[in-house]
């Protein structure tokens, strides 16, 4: 958490939906080990930016290097994962028909070195290696206190813990970098606390840089380090959250104009 | 040894020493895994926790406070502190920081055990009210990693002071144990109380190993049962019939994964002894009612088919008469479909024998597990005796009584009506209160000391106590009907979609009344089959449906009670008796003096007859704020058979 090299750097991303500009010319860099948020009011292009981070969206303009190396921009979607970024969605993404386990241990297939034949087999390395990752993902089990609803349908679950069980497939797959789109939305205040306890968890235990994105402000500005402001498809600020809750264009966007 | 070991660790030291050294002596899951540990292991970490607590400073006959979620390292504590001749204060996990705080500081705790972050924090939300605790000790990290305090300290830590003294003083650990004698205090137990403050029961080794002959005598347990330990530490059955019955007979011990995880963990051990307070058995019969009216077709018809059966054969086996053959074969039968599959499912497929405690069990949930093939008994009895004074014996189950005198145990009833107890479970006194100890206790000329339970109730030809309420409780109409709120209330409760209830009458009164809870979930459920839509609690519980469906409730339980005594109105309450809220204590017993306090505005408009009622409550939310919900509840009534 010393080093304060860039994991992320978006450099001039732009993104048009015909002639919507979802994105113009955004430009920020997440430090590594650090909690970094995304706000804005809605439809300011926090999301977009996650899609193009994690590939989803190919942008017009602009290119994101992560770790220093390479551009997520030109990095087919199915790579970007195994370089070491994961995600949540707002919407909740999991194989509702599975249990929590499998949803975890499914997220493990980018570490998984044996073929589809020995794991068939279940024999030798193919076992010992199920019993490694089986182990990884009860950890986070144990991390996450879901073990209650370890082998429950993740279909039939609340949504407070859907969420949790999301962020435990984003874990298990040891990202360098987690996306963590509206973690908190739909929560009631308790669920909100307990989450934030977990993120907080991730980063200090973990090590994990953290890129959030957050429509309440109240939170956010708690527990990240520093906060970048959508409004419109573009910066408007980006700094430390006591410059944030200060800046008169972020009081503006956010009160609208009067 | 065992021949001559008198306390706790003497018996812990004694099966450690005799045991074969891979014998398990517990087990607890971890990362889903039951990881086992063995005798010899258990010693080595007790040893080291007791002589790492002598490093520290702790001096046979000091307090020390434990509060966490059961775990090996809370065993192995808790025979480490006896062990170096101090004596365990269990507190409740969820007591909030004052709570913790008057009872640590009046037991005169000088360390305290606190599990977990959430613990420690509370201790240091009220460190300024704990001047006599010297350091704090925990053994969970989570979340603890930052905090730069010297007043908490690592469990690991006093494991290593431990090892260096046993370096140094080999053998010191054994003296330790062999300075213990049978009259030595071994445990404060504060009771929850319905009123006032709790006190502290102390009880000595001799008590509590009474208490374990006792069950030993009734229910003889050995070294391949198990034993899964769940129940709050800070209450007494844990202790017993959980770590007593460790050390004496050499029973496994079995720590769950998580608090959440319990009743599958259950299913996964299987124990041979079980036991439940009755809040739970209760809401295993709704949880079984309601499963089986979700379940296939086939077996939903097979479990109505055969449960007359079983209500049979359960009836005939506790009234005396031997079942006939035919009914014997017809129950063997449904044991096979229905009542063994079942028992494996509620984690009772190897239960020998089950028990029930807390505020009475209807007699109909008792007749439902044993129509089921549990051999579900009754105890009854209070901290104050080291848990049970009575217990059902195999073949001699009663349901409505709370069994005979356990062995050793005596009981008579004094002419108020009161239950008194004698034997040597009875407690040393409460701690720094000899008024309460003086009040509580009836010294005879013989010298033989009695408990006063408080409790009402009398005993039956056949030997068997029968619990009627508590002498206060009992209460009279102004027609000069006797009724007891409880036995209703215990009857109500066995529909699943009542959660609690609240009786109410009295001498001002003419007729009986009754606030209840319904069961969230399971009327939920109900509703959602009849397609009736809600949304919050107080929405479902104001919906005419569910208004309908309980008081069919109400009115079979009327049935079964005298004219004058039936309950003629009732509302369905807007939220639910809350232990956090003080309407009730942490074992689930109604404080009732709160609750007329509380809802004496929907007691009187029901006397009155008002049709509906405005309330306006407070509710206090999980993160400390404070609000109001405003609604409207109904008052339903009912036409009672000679009734106006």
């Amino acid at each position: 958490m010393s080093s304060n090299s860039a994991i992320l750097n978006v450099e001039t991303v732009s993104l048009h939906f015909g002639a919507n500009a979802a994105l113009s010319d955004v430009s920020f860099d997440v430090l590594r080990g650090e909690i970094r948020a995304i706000i804005g009011p809605n439809g300011a292009g926090k999301t977009s930016i996650l899609n193009c981070i994690s590939g989803f969206y190919r942008p017009q303009q602009g290119r994101i290097l992560f770790k220093g190396a390479d551009d997520l921009t030109a990095t087919p979607t199915d790579r970007i994962a195994a370089l070491g970024l994961a995600r949540t969605f707002q919407n909740i993404a999991l194989y509702t028909g599975l249990s929590t386990l499998d949803n975890l241990m499914a997220a493990r297939h980018i570490h998984m070195k044996q073929g589809m034949l020995q794991s068939m087999l279940y024999w030798g390395p193919a076992r010992r290696e199920e019993v490694h990752h089986r182990r990884i993902v009860e950890e986070i089990i144990d991390f996450l206190e879901i073990a209650h609803i370890r082998k429950s349908i993740v279909g039939a679950l609340p949504y407070g813990l859907r969420k949790r069980v999301e962020l435990g497939r984003a874990l298990a797959m040891e990202p360098d970098l987690l996306l963590l789109d509206e973690p908190m939305a739909g929560m009631n205040v308790e669920e909100k606390e307990d989450m934030a306890r977990f993120i907080l968890d991730i980063y200090e235990r973990r090590g994990i840089t953290i890129v959030l994105i957050e429509h309440d402000m109240g939170l956010v500005m708690d527990i990240s380090d520093r906060v970048v402001v959508l409004d419109f498809g573009q910066t408007i600020a980006d700094g430390t959250p006591d410059d944030i809750k200060r800046d008169p264009k972020v009081i503006q966007a956010y009160l609208g104009e009067s | 040894m065992e021949a001559t070991a008198e306390t706790i660790p003497q018996f812990f030291l004694h099966q450690a020493q005799t045991r074969p050294p891979g014998k398990v002596a517990l087990r607890q899951k971890e990362l889903g895994i039951w990881r086992e540990f063995t005798w010899k292991e258990s010693y080595e970490q007790v040893k080291a926790f007791a002589l790492g607590l002598i490093a520290l400073g702790v001096r046979r006959g000091d307090k020390l406070a434990t509060v966490g979620d059961n775990d090996r390292q809370y065993l192995w504590a808790y025979l480490g502190l006896q062990a170096a001749g101090a004596a365990q204060v269990g507190l409740f996990t969820d007591a909030t920081a004052a709570e913790m705080a008057y009872i640590i500081d009046h037991c005169d705790a000088t360390f305290v055990l606190a599990k977990d972050q959430e613990q420690c924090d509370k201790l240091l939300d009220v460190r300024d009210r704990l001047p006599q605790v010297r350091r704090v000790i925990y053994w969970d990290e989570r979340g603890l990693w930052n905090y730069d305090e010297p007043w908490l300290m690592p469990y690991d830590e006093v494991l290593a002071l431990g090892r260096a003294l046993d370096e140094n003083e080999p053998g010191r650990f054994e003296t330790e144990v062999t300075l213990g004698r049978a009259d030595d205090l071994a445990l404060i137990c504060y009771t929850s109380g319905t009123t006032g403050l709790p006190k502290g029961v102390m009880l000595s080794h001799g008590n509590i190993l009474s208490a374990i002959r006792l069950y030993q005598a009734v229910d003889p347990r050995a070294d391949t049962d198990n034993h899964v330990s769940f129940m709050p530490m800070g209450w007494i059955a844990e202790p017993i019939l959980g770590i007593a019955a460790h050390v004496f007979a050499g029973v496994v011990m079995n720590f769950p994964e998580e608090p959440e995880t319990v009743r599958q963990n259950i299913c996964e051990i299987s124990p041979e002894m079980l036991f439940y307070n009755s809040r739970l058995w209760d809401s295993l019969v709704a949880t079984v009612q309601v499963r089986m009216n979700d379940a296939a077709w086939i077996n939903r018809n097979l479990y109505h088919r055969f449960l007359p059966i079983g209500y049979r054969m359960a009836d005939a086996r506790f009234g005396g008469t031997a079942p006939g053959a035919g009914l014997r074969a017809a129950y063997g039968l449904g044991d096979r479909l229905v009542f063994g599959p079942l028992r494996d499912q509620l984690g009772l497929a190897r239960v020998r024998a089950a028990y029930t405690a807390g505020s009475a069990l209807s007699p109909d949930a008792m007749r439902f597990f044993h129509a089921l093939g549990v051999n579900l008994k009754q105890i009854y009895g209070s901290t104050e005796v080291t848990g049970g004074a009575t217990i059902h014996r195999d073949g001699d189950i009663k349901f409505a009584s709370v069994g005979p005198p356990a062995p050793g145990i005596d009981i008579r009833i004094a002419p108020d009506g009161e239950v008194q107890i004698a034997g040597p479970t009875v407690m040393m006194g409460y701690y720094k209160d000899p008024e309460g100890t003086a009040r509580d206790m009836v010294v005879e000329p013989d010298g033989r000391r009695w408990f006063r339970t408080g409790d009402a109730g009398y005993i039956d030809g056949d030997g068997h106590v029968i619990y009627l309420d508590r002498v206060k409780d009992m209460l009279q109409l102004a027609g000069g009907e006797r009724f007891s709120p409880q036995f209703i209330e215990g009857r109500l409760k066995f529909s699943p979609y009542i959660r609690d209830v609240m009786v109410i009458g009295g001498e001002n009164r003419a007729f009986v009344t009754a606030l209840i809870i319904i069961d969230f979930e399971n009327t939920g459920q109900w509703a959602e089959k009849q397609r009736i839509p809600y949304t919050t609690f107080v929405d479902l519980s104001q919906r005419p449906p569910v208004y309908d469906l309980i008081r069919q409730a109400v009115e079979t339980v009327n049935e079964s009670l005298p004219p004058g005594a039936r309950v003629r109105r009732f509302v369905l309450m807007h939220k639910e008796f809350d232990a956090d809220e003080a309407e009730m204590t942490r074992t689930r017993k109604l404080r009732r003096n709160v609750l007329y306090e509380r809802y004496g505005d929907i007691v009187e408009a029901m006397y009155r007859g008002d049709p509906t009622i405005r309330v306006r409550a407070p509710v206090r939310y999980q993160d400390g704020r404070e609000g109001f919900i405003e609604t409207e509840i109904q008052v339903m009534s009912l036409d009672v058979a000679g009734g106006g």
